[in-house]
């Protein structure tokens, strides 16, 4: 199993967005995700890797087909959806590998090696802790509607839409300030250098996986692809 | 020499005109384990809080008095210069960490510090073999009993080794088992000397840990007794003034009985064959013995935490369906997601299942019988607060809330989750009391409980999950 290092995925994570943003052809796009897949295979997570892999490739082939598709109305749709989503894949992919294998302790420690303020560390730290939290409730609020004979249901949208959200939202501020004592007893406003217990280090391989995967970025640009 | 020593203490929450503590004056010496008792509201909260330095610098409010903690005066020394000095340790589990491993839950203290790495991994290692947690490292939080969060919230309250060790109400919401095994930590932690303030209501797991107690009433010290006086009391001299039992011996005899008592008259309203359940087959699932539940009795359940106790209660309210095995209604056969029409509910956490906009109108969701609700609010004593938001209610009423909207719905059967965790003798009572009522009604009312008090004075009989004796003893 091979890791790479926590801000090589972040920045992987940000070419996938570069990758949007030049509108790179399909050769660049299909080597790039290549090299995105290639790393998600090694650390472990072949599962959906591999769906990856097919979902790609199954849109890939879509949209071939439908190259020439003419003035046939569905097919234009489809091969439009195909290319739409394909032109989103990269960032999916680049975005589920670098959240899928890295701990939050990690990401934090790569955060603070990159010198980012502690404020905003601490609110990735409170978005990642709350989601988890918030399904919790929310399966809860469920079952307390089912006690009710209230459905979440398609006719009365708002009002199951308020069910919902009033429990919850109730419920966040209580457990917001219950966190929020219990990290600051613990020190989270402590002032001065937090440290992390986990250590990364940029490995050589990491710096080689950077360049590499920039190549074809810079060989689009400047013509060669 | 006194460690902590307060003079004159009086404090008020911002928006409240009601003091919470009124003219405190304790000292407590070093290494001293005291443990804070009394009502919900005597000001046992409010006087840890001072401790740690949340009042008045978190929760803001009109303090007057000195109060120092270990060279800290409150009101003037900021939260973070407490967090070396003073260890804290909350009620809730489910709220207590701000990371989502374990591991990660103890480094933080120390990452917050700005401890280097190698300091801090010796610290986690140290504090690992010190309270045996090796099973509980590197796992997700989400995933663990809350009998374990609490143990890693108490371990991760010590990684910076502070001398002071705050507790408010650490055990509200665990078994028995659990119980001692946090116990055993807090003694270790006596032992190597911290002073240790616990703001508990269970007393009976504190015998030989505690030096001293200390009885808050309507935010004043109303007495104070040694540890040796204090285990004296009868059990009827601690009802009086509102404590709990500190002996449980009795109580789990006449739970024992109970347990064997196989003499239950009345309808059956439900009988469960062969029950298996579980979320899915791949995850956890409990096997149980048939077992029914008659009208007009108070079931008590119980067993460890996470032995199934409450996906049994979600199976026999219809909101997860058996994965096999049988379930009989008045001698007809339903499926499961049926149940939902015949049984109702009362969560643990009642914020869940309150939806409208006054009391009134919650009881009424999904019954439009006026007058069955105006005598369903007045027998819970709601009358008074039917046009307030049920949010702005107390703790206890909004329970009764929830309590009263299981009534209007006409089921049959009606399950508690905990109804008394984290509540004083009197509350407990009170929820007791609403127990009988409902027996009286007819209804089934089944309970899912740690408390020994509870099952043993209200409930009928008794079913347990895990076979084995009840309880290990403290």
């Amino acid at each position: 199993m091979i890791c790479l290092d926590p801000r090589v995925k972040l920045y992987l994570l940000l070419e996938a967005n570069l990758l949007l943003f030049f509108h790179v052809n399909t050769v660049t796009e299909v080597i790039i995700v290549v090299l995105f897949l290639l790393p998600f295979f090694l650390s472990g997570k072949t599962k959906s890797a591999l769906r990856f892999t097919i979902i790609y490739m199954l849109l890939l082939i879509i949209g071939m087909m439908t190259d020439s598709a003419g003035t046939n109305t569905l097919l234009n749709f489809v091969a439009m959806a195909a290319v739409g989503i394909r032109m989103i894949l990269p960032c999916l992919i680049a975005g589920a590998y670098a959240f899928s294998t890295t701990t939050p302790s990690e990401l934090f420690c790569a955060l603070r090696k990159c010198h980012i303020p502690e404020g905003i560390i601490i609110t990735c730290a409170v978005v990642i802790r709350f989601f988890p939290t918030v399904m919790e409730d929310y399966r809860q609020i469920r079952d307390g509607m089912a006690m009710r004979n209230i459905y979440i249901g398609m006719f009365h949208p708002l009002q199951s839409l308020e069910y919902v959200i009033i429990p919850l939202l109730m419920n966040g501020s209580t457990v917001a300030r219950d966190l929020s004592v219990a990290a600051l007893t613990k020190g989270i406003g402590l002032s001065g250098r937090h440290t992390s217990m986990v250590q990364i280090k940029m490995q050589i391989y990491d710096w080689i996986y950077m360049i590499i995967s920039t190549i074809p970025l810079i060989m689009f640009k400047g013509g060669f692809l | 020499m006194n460690i902590i020593s307060s003079k004159n203490i009086s404090f008020s929450y911002m928006n409240s005109e009601q003091a919470s503590l009124k003219e405190i004056t304790i000292g407590i010496e070093e290494g001293e384990c005291i443990v804070l008792c009394g009502r919900s509201g005597s000001g046992k909260t409010t006087f840890s809080r001072l401790l740690n330095g949340l009042c008045p610098m978190f929760f803001t409010g009109k303090l007057s008095g000195e109060c120092d903690t270990s060279g800290l005066q409150a009101g003037n020394a900021t939260i973070e210069e407490y967090v070396l000095y003073v260890g804290s340790v909350f009620q809730n589990p489910k709220t207590q960490y701000f990371n989502t491993d374990t591991t990660a839950e103890l480094a933080f203290p120390c990452e917050n510090c700005g401890f280097p790495s190698d300091e801090i991994k010796k610290r986690v290692n140290e504090c690992v073999q010190r309270f045996q947690l090796d099973g509980l490292m590197n796992r997700n939080i989400f995933k663990l009993s809350g009998g374990e969060k609490q143990r890693v919230a108490f371990a991760a309250s010590t990684m910076l080794d502070p001398k002071i060790l705050v507790l408010d109400e650490p055990t509200s919401n665990l078994d028995a088992s659990a119980i001692s095994k946090l116990r055993r930590m807090i003694l270790e932690m006596k032992q190597s000397g911290k002073t240790i303030i616990i703001a508990e209501h269970r007393l009976a797991w504190l015998n030989d840990i505690a030096d001293r107690y200390v009885l808050f009433e309507s935010g004043e010290i109303k007495q104070e007794w040694s540890a040796k006086e204090f285990l004296q009391f009868s059990q009827s001299e601690l009802y009086e003034v509102g404590l709990r039992a500190t002996r449980l011996d009795i109580l789990k005899e006449i739970i024992e009985n109970k347990l064997n008592s196989q003499a239950v008259s009345g309808n059956v309203l439900l009988k469960a064959s062969n029950l298996v359940i579980g979320y899915d087959k791949k995850t956890e699932v409990y096997k149980l013995n048939t077992f029914c539940l008659y009208n007009g009795t108070v079931v008590g359940l119980v067993g460890h935490n996470g032995v199934g106790k409450s996906t049994l209660a979600k199976t026999l309210c219809g909101l997860i369906k058996p994965l096999s095995g049988s379930i009989q209604w008045k001698g007809q056969m339903v499926k499961g997601k049926q149940l939902t029409d015949h049984a109702f509910l009362v969560m643990q956490d009642v914020n869940y299942q309150l939806f409208s906009d006054s009391v009134r109108d919650e009881a009424l969701l999904g019954n439009s019988n006026h007058e069955q609700c105006n005598q369903v609010l007045k027998m819970l004593g709601l009358s008074e607060v039917s046009e307030r938001h049920p949010m702005s209610l107390s703790g206890g009423q909004k329970q009764r809330v929830a309590i009263a909207s299981a009534i209007l719905s006409n089921k049959e059967l009606i399950v508690l989750d905990e109804p008394t965790s984290g509540l004083d003798h009197y509350h407990m009572t009170q929820v007791g009391n609403l127990l009988q009522m409902l027996k009286k009604q007819g209804k089934c009312v089944l309970v899912i409980t740690h408390d020994e008090e509870l099952t043993a004075q209200w409930c009928d009989y008794i079913i347990r999950l895990d076979g084995g004796n009840y309880g290990t003893g403290y």
